[in-house]
């Protein structure tokens, strides 16, 4: 379990791994391959060049990044968010994605494989892979995107009470999205001609998240599953409501696993609306157990290979160069 | 069978980046030729070189490249390009403003491009050399697709969302004209109703100085003296890039669209010399062939051509071979039409020639002046019993032919007509 955060077992490597002698010929070819990225990317390359330390790898890879977004998509990177998307958010295709690769390989002395390739969707994903790619590290699972046929078959909540439309689980985080109706059955009464949504219910959709994460994201005992049976809510602490949310707001849940540790897991959560912080959990706690892989419980609303068929996993396409030639 | 016509054009080349300059320059006989610096060393005999003004795009990495302002080129498009591929977007960017074409009349089914450029040899040459010292997986994503022939076609037809025919044309210096004849064959018979044809060359080092080794280019130093075809003192031709658009549309469009054609696209006809790799036919049977061809497709008796826009390289064999063609064709010597090579002017353009000088055949049509045949101090004897104009003419010429030759002894000769 603990290598949901740290994956950092079964590593042999020396830490951090003793960097070659950085001569003036090296510098010079860094600078000329980073020539048109940011200075702040050219002098973490060569303090990663210099120490080893990965602690500069995030700079240089948000540099390479930036050089290669169009200027007038750069500003989403000034405040990356690690789900900032590749391909959706910032315009980056394969090709280009190539670029990136080819040219982080260059200035961090590192080969990247193309199957590696595929899962990295986000900066975060781009930053963690190339993280554990120095320290030498065991890769996470990559972020999973779920579509809201599949958060309904396999959680135990479902509608009306079900506040998630699409979601995305890695091993590290989940992210989800909630756009507010104004059909909510609650909002009839939550406030009198005044329909506001109930702090209470972005703690749920909070919770509703963890339970996902639970299930699709979180690494488990070989052979055994979370079941969606066995998991319930055991409290939550340092809640504060920052923006009243209506109708018509979508609501930008996250949450990240602090501590798992049978049967209890503790997450801290986030909920923004586009930029603004509307809900904030320090530490929101579930409770949940395991069974074997094979006799785990069936998706609710029938059997598992009728909500497989119905509701497919849809995996996006590997990030690699499509090749036409 | 549908009439065709063009109807836009585009230019980057030696002697101008716009059809007003190009205009004048073949009107008052004015070259482009300059002693290009990359040629300026003991070990290099060749001096001279047709360039293209106002671009600079000697490095590898084309954000390095400068271009003038008015072309807008985002990084996603400019980053697969070759200085061919810079050159003939920018031509296509006029070509299409020129044609006054919408985002809808370029992006359609019944649109499409042909193209013809000799691919990067630069780039290839930077991109394999990339590949041996960085290593096999480190080389760019992009250096095929940038450098290898068919970048010029790749680039255009993904840039524009062409979704018509797309395919690019091989045959050395016939490449564009083969473009033009079967986009016209693709208009003609129905395929398409509206057809870019492209031609472009680096016109670098890497893409002129590999002809030294035949002995085809000019040694000259001086500018105004390098490039003579048809003069007895001619000793080869003068190297040049750049990049030419042409839009030919079918009379349907033209009518639709309410704009004005430049000339009319009759037909076109090709033949191969079955000679030599390298040398044309010393008869000149093969151009011969093709003109003839050409003049049949497009139901003109020779007699009736009043200009021809000749292929004639500067080059000792290749010039000769052209004018016993051009004999064999036009027995009458009094009727025999007014000849001139612009490639006095710009140099040869290789795989651009073809459709470089047929826009310029086309601007011929449709401000009524043939260009002179510039620097001819003594005509050849074996170039003799030919209208070689020596100054331009400003009369208007109805039928006009032009000729293109190319390694393998491919010719092809293309037919354009004045819009009354």
């Amino acid at each position: 379990m603990p290598d949901a955060v740290s994956p950092n077992q079964g590593n042999t490597k020396p830490f951090p791994p003793t960097p070659k002698p950085f001569t003036p010929e090296d510098e010079t070819a860094l600078r000329e391959a980073l020539k048109r990225c940011s200075p702040s990317a050219f002098e973490a390359a060569v303090q990663f060049r210099k120490t080893g330390n990965p602690e500069h790898v995030p700079a240089v890879v948000i540099g390479v990044i930036e050089r290669f977004v169009e200027p007038d998509l750069r500003m989403k990177l000034k405040d990356a968010d690690d789900d900032l998307r590749l391909i959706e958010d910032l315009g980056i295709d394969s090709l280009t994605m190539m670029e990136i690769v080819i040219l982080v390989e260059d200035v961090l002395q590192m080969t990247i494989n193309n199957d590696e390739l595929r899962n990295l969707r986000t900066v975060g994903d781009v930053k963690t892979f190339i993280d554990c790619k120095i320290r030498g590290l065991t890769l996470p699972k990559p972020t999973k995107f779920i579509p809201i046929e599949h958060i309904g078959a396999v959680m135990p909540v479902q509608p009306p009470f079900l506040f998630l439309n699409e979601a995305s689980v890695s091993s590290t985080a989940a992210n989800g999205k909630y756009k507010i109706s104004g059909q909510e059955f609650f909002l009839q009464g939550h406030f009198k001609d005044n329909p506001v949504m109930p702090a209470s219910i972005m703690l749920e959709a909070l919770g509703q998240l963890a339970v996902l994460y639970l299930l699709e994201g979180a690494p488990t005992e070989p052979g055994k599953v979370v079941s969606p049976q066995t998991i319930f809510f055991t409290g939550c602490e340092g809640v504060r409501a920052h923006r009243i949310c209506k109708p018509g707001d979508i609501l930008s849940l996250s949450i990240k696993p602090k501590r798992m540790k049978m049967p209890l897991a503790t997450f801290e959560g986030a909920i923004r609306v586009g930029q603004e912080k509307a809900v904030i959990v320090e530490e929101i706690t579930l409770t949940f157990g395991l069974v074997d892989a094979v006799d785990a419980p069936v998706p609710i609303n029938g059997t598992a290979a009728q909500s497989a068929a119905a509701a497919p996993v849809v995996v996006a396409p590997p990030l690699r160069v499509a090749i036409n030639a | 069978m549908p009439r065709v016509f063009i109807t836009g054009l585009g230019f980057i080349t030696s002697i101008g980046n716009d059809a007003a300059t190009v205009t004048r320059n073949l009107r008052e006989l004015r070259h482009g030729f300059e002693v290009y610096p990359p040629f300026q060393k003991p070990e290099i005999p060749v001096k001279v070189l047709g360039t293209i003004k106002d671009f600079t795009t000697d490095s590898p990495d084309p954000e390095d490249w400068t271009f003038p302002a008015a072309y807008k080129i985002k990084r996603e498009l400019l980053r697969t390009m070759a200085p061919n591929g810079l050159f003939a977007h920018c031509a296509m960017l006029q070509a299409v403003a020129d044609a006054k074409l919408t985002e809808p009349d370029i992006s359609n089914p019944l649109t499409g491009l042909y193209a013809a450029s000799a691919g990067s040899p630069y780039l290839l040459h930077y991109h394999n050399d990339r590949l041996n010292k960085v290593g096999v997986m480190r080389c760019s994503p992009l250096g095929i697709v940038a450098s290898i022939a068919g970048t010029l076609n790749f680039n255009l037809v993904a840039a524009f969302k062409i979704q018509g025919s797309s395919c690019g044309f091989s045959s050395a210096c016939a490449s564009s004209a083969h473009a033009l004849g079967y986009a016209l064959d693709d208009l003609k018979l129905g395929r398409q109703k509206r057809m870019f044809v492209v031609g472009a060359e680096d016109g670098n080092v890497d893409a002129i100085l590999p002809f030294a080794g035949m002995r085809t280019l000019s040694l000259q130093t001086d500018p105004n003296l390098a490039s003579r075809p048809f003069d007895a003192a001619r000793d080869g031709f003068v190297g040049t890039g750049g990049g030419v658009a042409l839009v030919l549309e079918t009379e349907d469009e033209v009518v639709r669209r309410g704009v004005t054609p430049y000339a009319e696209v009759l037909g076109w006809g090709q033949a191969s010399d079955g000679w030599n790799v390298a040398i044309s036919h010393p008869e000149g049977n093969g151009s011969a062939a093709a003109m003839t061809n050409a003049l049949r497709a497009s139901g003109v008796a020779p007699e009736n051509v009043d200009y021809v826009n000749a292929h004639a390289t500067s080059t000792l064999i290749g010039d000769i071979s052209e004018a016993r063609a051009l004999r064999a064709v036009f027995k009458d010597a009094a009727t025999r039409p007014a000849v001139s090579s612009t490639k006095a002017l710009t140099g040869h353009g290789l795989s651009l020639a073809g459709a470089m000088e047929s826009a310029f055949c086309a601007l011929a049509l449709r401000d009524g002046f043939m260009p002179g045949n510039a620097h001819l101090t003594k005509v050849d004897p074996e170039c003799g019993g030919l209208n070689i104009l020596r100054a331009t003419e400003n009369t208007p010429p109805d039928i006009v032919v032009k000729n293109s030759s190319g390694f393998g002894g491919a010719n092809v000769a293309l037919v354009f007509k004045r819009v009354a």
